[in-house]
């Protein structure tokens, strides 16, 4: 099969209205657009347009460039990183002429939410000088357009909101595409990757292309074999970011399920950083901390009873949860990466040690493990601190191993270990002492034994002497019988007795 | 203080067989009848705690079995082994092992019954059935209303009173006398005073105090100091104040360094906001209460029991100011 233009290509749009249900960002982007061409250029010389990805952002772009006879030039994100890009390219081409037939010209910057507040603070710098200075329309793309270093540009520019495209009216427009391709194709099937995409229409175009070339048609069963849900892997930095700019539910609950992140590490780096985040307001801090909470009761439930079904519930209340909690705008705070994960290593060998003396405890002193870590344990520290010397006898008399007592005793591990040595030695000396009585009296019972036992040996003596005098008469009476060569009746009757 | 090893007092002066129990007599009598028959039933032992509960069973399992009973003694504590399952088979386990002698049955001790979700409750009124032909259960619980009525109708329930205070000094008193160690006898009604009729603490703050020297009524000040309430208090008046960082930062440090669990720790905040020692007023009070029990049930179904206390500590830097300002 020969290997056809990609379709979101191929069937993107010609024209404004061939752009599926953007009607409100239309009825702004378009004036704007005509001031422009009218000699008599618009206030604000930027526009930037946001919304949830593949719902039509740069198609928009793309069909005014072609309806309106313009040059777009583009750049992305990853082009303009650095201040210099940006002054080459974009200034150039924001204010020179276009070549003929060309009527005009649009910049394009997109995914400016990419843009990373720390390192590419130039970038953005550029970016305003070069709305100060242009004589052609900016035109911007974010999927989250909130971030506190977006501000400077948020403010000089014109906003225009892109909406996610609902299903009544996305479905006809994939059912169009399959129709012109002539492929066969299943309703639900198309519902279902719509389902999958979330409203991602760019990506529904893609899924649906894989199956038909693949197969020829597109089923529901094919569907539901071949499409994953993406996962636009984000660093936890950019889902904090993500996340705490967040506007809608949707971008938050995409925002904490986009990362490599494991469950529990995930909800630590968010739990790290919302008191950071949300520091300043006591309000919005405890109703993130309520949604941070019921998250954790989710995650309980799903360990305990292996209810993952229960997850999506645990995702909305750590992404959507934690993002809608505030009510005012919070400045980027200094995140950080979680502490208790620093911690929790380096008191693993501590904790082993607590345990291991917790169950030593509740053994010996017939309580809970965790009543010997409340109570026991503090109360052998205090004693440990306090009296070195009466705590290096209890330290023998629990059984405490050096580890434990080093636990316990702290600053005072070497005083206690010193005691708890002369201690061992004293009562080995006392044991060597009771050893030596009990071997002399040992001794002095054995030589009574040794007494005994000759007496006993010398009867031993006289009975082997009577066996052998047996054997020696049986072995001459053999001898005779032999020379008589036979046994009389008398010797037969003797010898079976 | 003479030999070379030490016990915990409150382990070396514990009562080894019924008769050595002072008090609790109405208790005592009824479990001696129980031995002289050598048919036990069922029991449940519930009350305060440091009241005698373990001691009692233990007691009788002594006087049941003689020096050896440990082998026919299954002790558990349900807030330790993990769920109802270990639990079963660890009584499985014990019902098979060798009978006693001379006594028909033995003994599962179960500590801190009242700990067990409703569930695991139901399961263990099942093995209490399944095993009865071998096996008594003495369930242990502090709070005997917290354990189901299918269990309660199947034990000999006793109630063990607090201890009053003569009764403590006097032991106190004996205690030092044994060990050589002088006291003061205000100090030994101080202990008693902060140890509410709990003889294990009572015990435990007396040994702290000699490991001072003298136990003096200072002693035992000092020594009340080796348990938290103090650092528990200081995480409460943080987050009143309104500084959420401080106190979580706190909380952080006792829950790893002290290795205190989530459910300890809220519960002595909430003996702690009970306390007269926090001048809060009583309207907040109320509100810190029932958060604090929305919390600790949450901990029971959460995973993370650190997350659910800085969740009521927000609410509490949130809550405090509010009452401060008003």
């Amino acid at each position: 099969m020969k290997k056809s233009i990609p379709w979101i290509i191929k069937y993107r749009p010609k024209r404004v209205e061939d752009v599926v249900n953007q009607e409100k960002a239309k009825e702004l982007l378009i004036p704007w657009i005509k001031k422009w061409l009218s000699g008599n250029p618009p206030e604000k010389k930027g526009a930037l347009l946001w919304g949830p990805p593949g719902v039509g952002k740069t198609s928009l772009v793309e069909a005014i460039c072609n309806e309106y006879n313009l040059e777009k030039i583009e750049l992305n994100a990853s082009d303009f990183r650095r201040k210099k890009d940006i002054e080459r390219i974009a200034l150039v081409a924001a204010t020179k002429r276009p070549l003929p037939p060309k009527k005009g010209r649009i910049v394009l910057l997109d995914e400016v939410d990419g843009l990373s507040p720390r390192g590419d603070e130039g970038a953005i710098s550029a970016i305003l000088e070069l709305l100060e200075k242009a004589r052609n329309p900016i035109i911007m793309t974010a999927n989250d357009p909130w971030g506190q270093h977006l501000r400077p540009i948020r403010e000089r520019v014109l906003m225009v909101e892109f909406k996610r495209i609902p299903k009544t009216k996305a479905l006809p427009y994939l059912m169009k595409i399959c129709e012109s391709e002539g492929i066969y194709c299943e309703k639900q099937a198309l519902a279902y990757i719509w389902e999958k995409n979330k409203g991602d229409l760019r990506a529904c175009i893609n899924d649906m292309q894989a199956i038909a070339e693949a197969y020829g048609k597109i089923t529901l069963d094919l569907a539901k074999a071949l499409v994953v849900e993406r996962d636009r892997t984000l660093t936890p930095w950019e889902m904090l970011q993500h996340l705490f700019y967040a506007k809608y539910f949707w971008q938050a609950k995409k925002a904490v399920t986009s990362t490599d992140l494991d469950y529990d590490t995930l909800f630590l780096w968010i739990a790290e950083n919302v008191p950071k985040q949300y520091g300043d307001d006591p309000e919005d801090l405890w109703r993130a901390m309520e949604a941070l909470s019921r998250a954790d009761v989710y995650y309980g439930r799903i360990k305990r009873r292996m209810n993952w079904s229960l997850l999506p519930y645990y995702f909305e209340m750590l992404g959507p949860g934690v993002a809608l909690a505030k009510e005012k705008y919070h400045k980027r705070a200094r995140w950080s990466y979680p502490e208790k994960i620093t911690l929790l290593a380096k008191t693993k060998e501590q904790r082993r040690i607590r345990e291991e003396l917790a169950t030593l405890l509740s053994l010996t002193q017939h309580v809970s493990k965790s009543y010997a870590k409340a109570e026991i344990i503090p109360l052998l520290k205090f004693i440990a601190q306090h009296n070195p010397q009466y705590f290096a006898r209890l330290a023998l008399g629990l059984r405490l191993t050096d580890e434990m007592i080093k636990f316990l005793a702290g600053k005072e591990y070497r005083t206690v270990i010193r005691i708890k040595e002369k201690l061992l030695k004293e009562m080995e000396e006392e044991a060597k002492i009771r050893a030596a009585r009990e071997a002399k009296e040992y001794l002095e019972r054995k030589a009574l034994e040794v007494v005994e036992e000759e007496k006993v040996e010398k009867w031993e003596e006289k009975k082997e002497e009577k066996a052998e005098k047996v054997e020696k008469r049986e072995k001459k009476e053999r001898k005779r019988e032999e020379r008589r060569g036979g046994l009389t009746l008398l010797d037969f009757l003797n010898k079976k007795k | 203080m003479s030999s070379a090893y030490e016990m915990l007092w409150a382990e070396k002066y514990r009562p080894k067989t019924l008769d050595e129990i002072v008090d609790q007599e109405e208790i005592v009598a009824r479990l001696k009848k129980f031995v002289e028959e050598k048919n036990v039933p069922h029991m449940l032992f519930a009350g305060p705690p440091g009241t005698g509960k373990t001691t009692a069973a233990l007691a009788l399992a002594h006087d049941l079995y003689g020096e050896n009973y440990r082998q026919y003694l299954l002790e558990l504590n349900a807030s330790d082994e993990r769920g109802i399952d270990v639990i079963r088979t660890k009584v499985k386990e014990f019902a098979r092992s060798r009978t006693p002698p001379n006594v028909p049955f033995k003994i599962v001790l179960l500590d801190e019954a009242d700990n067990m979700t409703a569930d695991a409750q139901q399961a263990l009124r099942r093995l209490m059935e399944l095993y009865s032909a071998t096996t008594r259960f003495i369930l242990i619980a502090n709070f005997p209303s917290k354990i189901i009525e299918p269990i309660q109708s199947r034990c000999a329930y006793f109630r063990f009173k607090p201890l009053p205070k003569d009764k403590v000094v006097e032991r106190l008193m004996y205690i030092c006398k044994n060990e050589g160690v002088q006291c003061e006898k205000e100090a030994l009604e101080e202990i008693y005073e902060l140890s509410e009729g709990d003889m294990r603490k009572a015990i435990n703050i007396l040994q702290a105090a000699a490991a001072l020297g003298k136990v003096t009524v200072d002693a035992v000040y000092k020594a009340i100091g080796y348990a938290h309430p103090a650092e528990i208090r200081e995480v409460i008046t943080k987050a009143l104040n309104g500084n959420f960082m401080e106190a979580s930062k706190h909380l952080r440090k006792l829950m790893l360094e002290y290795g205190l669990s989530g459910v300890d720790v809220i519960k002595s905040i909430h003996k702690e906001i009970m306390s007269n020692n926090l001048k809060i007023d009583d309207r907040l009070r109320v509100l810190i209460a029932d958060y604090a029990g929305e919390v600790q049930f949450r901990m029971t179904e959460g995973a993370d029991d650190e997350i659910q206390l800085q969740a009521f500590l927000a609410k509490l830097a949130l809550l405090g100011p509010r009452f401060k300002s008003a």
